[in-house]
């Protein structure tokens, strides 16, 4: 049985690139396509890593990774953003949410910034699963 | 105390009456002689002389001449000789008040005095009254003076141009900046220049009423106009002004002008500096948007890579429509941002609205069908023919009806029966209303702030976020406004107003 990647973005279009990286990398692909979902994916799929957009409707990617990282039983998932979004932006907003009171978060495993090159993307996948 | 001049030759006579008037009470001066009795006259100012009619060299008749040339106030009763008649005639011709026959009855000189001394009274009286009216009126005379050269200052010196008339409106007052707007100096305007030759029909609609209006307590109209000055520039101003009417007749006119080239000016510039500012955040947000469809790009040509390798149609297709889906999202990027862009003044021309938003309804009936939403016009019979810029109307339709079934395709909730509803309507003070109405996913207030700002979009990939931007900069160049109620998950109301634009004398 290969490793699960779970690929949570609103764009199906990219979903469907992450999704084909992921095969022909040899990996099993999981798709969700908001935050709400992802999460119940990761209870019921139980990935071997997230490939998580910020940008989306329901629950952003910036309440899931957080929601992730600040749950005992999900923390060790390795989490490999990708977004339009800028890395320190994206820390930004975290490290404000736990100046409002929540609990501090590590930083995500890993950060590409759109667009990516479909190999650099396998490559970054590969680096958390073989 | 009454104060009396006794003049007497006979001293006994002086003696005698005097001690009798100051037991009367008065305060009596003597003198035996014409001559002495002037003197006295002169120094204690008496307000009753009683003097003798014949006296050795001046007479009694001349001393009352040169009392009366002296202080015409001042009362002279002449005591004459028994049956001087004639005398006493001649006496009352230079101003005697009155003559009492020798020998002096003590009662007679006492009515006689309280004759004179009540004409002395209202003398006074009507002096102090005059004196009184004298300073009264010099004091309204100078404020006057004051007040209206106060005015003419206030007129000169005044921002706004004022133009008065006559009520043939041939120009009176010319102010500095009337010489300003117009262009005529105040020598070439004033008594020379008609209003009727320099003002527009709306202008004198106002000003050439032969009736006073019912309603005169109303402020007078005032709104933005133009005016062509001499040199044949059209100047924007804020017009206003009213016929001016005495005892219900008109008079003559008087308007104010502002000038607004100045106002206009600083409007032009700011919108240039907003809209700088937009192309600031428009370029941020463009490069976000072009991150996306570059990452479309990357991945496609990697699907079509792939797919060439392995000889595997069906991934050739997918990364070819991948492909395909990006160009359209660039070319539709490109449309909004060169429509964003684009300075295109409204075109007003006969339109029907219905027609428009039949024809748009029409264009989007393929797209509702797809995603199961039921399109629907209720259209407004009474408009008919309006002039508003069609293309502004259609482009806006366009727009919120495909953004309106979007919101019932963002729309989760289950069993519902998606509609979007649009309605044409003749509003207030010629305007043209659509609503475009939706029941599907709504939004929340802070999404409802956001939507008219440049690449917000709910659409997350599907999205330009400029639809509705241009959208509404279209409807404000037109003149109009556009509004959005919204709840979630219950749907939401767009409103846009349109003003019929009027045709303009100068075309």
């Amino acid at each position: 049985m290969s490793k699960k990647v779970l690929i949570v973005d609103d764009d199906p279009d990219v979903r469907m690139i992450t999704a084909s990286v992921v095969q022909d990398n040899g990996y099993t692909p999981v798709e969700a396509a908001n935050g709400e979902e992802g999460l119940a994916k990761v209870k019921s799929e139980k990935p071997d890593l997230v490939v998580l957009d910020v940008m989306m409707p329901k629950q952003s990617g910036v309440r899931m990774f957080r929601n992730l990282k600040t749950n005992k039983k999900f923390q060790d998932i390795p989490i490999l953003m990708l977004t339009g979004i800028a890395r320190n932006a994206f820390l930004r907003s975290q490290k404000v949410l736990t100046e409002f009171g929540d609990k501090a978060v590590p930083e995500p495993e890993g950060y590409l910034e759109k667009p990516v090159d479909p190999e650099e993307l396998g490559a970054a996948i590969q680096k958390f699963l073989a | 105390m009454t104060r009396l001049l006794l003049i007497d030759d006979e001293e006994i006579n002086v003696r005698v009456l005097s001690m009798s008037l100051r037991s009367d009470g008065y305060e009596v001066f003597t003198a035996t002689s014409g001559a002495e009795g002037l003197e006295i006259f002169d120094r204690e100012k008496p307000d009753i002389v009683i003097t003798d009619i014949k006296m050795p060299g001046m007479d009694g008749i001349e001393v009352l001449k040169r009392v009366k040339a002296h202080d015409p106030d001042t009362e002279v009763i002449i005591i004459t000789g028994h049956g001087d008649i004639d005398n006493a005639i001649e006496a009352l011709k230079y101003g005697a008040s009155d003559f009492i026959n020798k020998p002096i009855r003590d009662e007679v000189l006492a009515i006689a005095l309280s004759r004179a001394e009540e004409k002395v009274a209202i003398h006074k009286k009507l002096k102090a009254h005059t004196t009184e009216l004298k300073r009264t009126v010099d004091i309204a005379t100078r404020e006057l003076r004051r007040k209206s050269s106060f005015q003419i200052k206030l007129i000169k010196s005044a921002n706004d141009g004022i133009v008065a008339t006559d009520k043939d409106f041939t120009i009176v007052i010319f102010n500095p900046a009337a010489e300003e707007i117009f262009g005529y100096t105040k020598q070439e305007a004033v008594g020379k220049l008609n209003v009727r030759n320099l003002y527009n029909e709306d202008v004198l609609s106002v000003l050439d009423t032969k009736r006073q209006p019912p309603h005169v307590t109303k402020a007078p109209p005032s709104w933005e106009t133009e005016i062509i000055s001499k040199n044949g520039e059209a100047i924007p101003v804020r017009f206003s002004g009213t016929a001016l009417y005495e005892k219900h007749a008109m008079v003559g006119s008087v308007a104010f002008f502002q000038d607004l080239r100045e106002i206009k000016r600083l409007e032009a510039e700011l919108i240039r500096t907003e809209r700088l500012a937009a192309i600031g955040q428009t370029v941020a947000g463009m490069a976000h948007s072009v991150k996306n469809i570059l990452h479309g790009f990357k991945g496609g040509s990697y699907l079509v890579n792939q797919a060439l390798k392995t000889e595997d149609t069906d991934r050739l297709k997918q990364g070819w429509g991948l492909i395909q889906r990006n160009i359209d999202q660039t070319s539709e990027l490109v449309m909004d941002l060169l429509s964003y862009s684009k300075e295109r003044e409204p075109q007003p021309e006969p339109c029907e609205p219905n027609a428009v938003a039949e024809e748009v309804c029409r264009l989007m009936s393929e797209t509702a069908r797809e995603n199961e939403v039921k399109l629907i016009t209720e259209p407004d019979p009474e408009i008919g023919t309006v002039m508003i810029d069609p293309h502004t109307l259609h482009g806006s339709l366009m727009n919120l009806v495909s953004n309106a079934i979007d919101a019932c395709l963002f729309d989760e909730s289950t069993g519902k029966d998606w509609r979007v509803t649009v309605r044409t309507a003749l509003g207030e003070d010629r305007n043209l209303i659509i609503e475009v109405e939706d029941n599907g996913a709504g939004m929340s207030e802070a999404v409802s702030k956001k939507i008219f700002t440049s690449f917000f979009s709910t659409k997350g990939h599907r999205g330009t976020g400029l639809g509705l931007l241009v959208t509404r900069k279209n409807v404000e160049a037109h003149g109009g406004a556009i509004e959005v109620t919204s709840r979630e998950g219950e749907g939401t109301v767009f409103t846009i107003r349109l003003p019929f634009i009027e045709k303009t004398d100068s075309e």
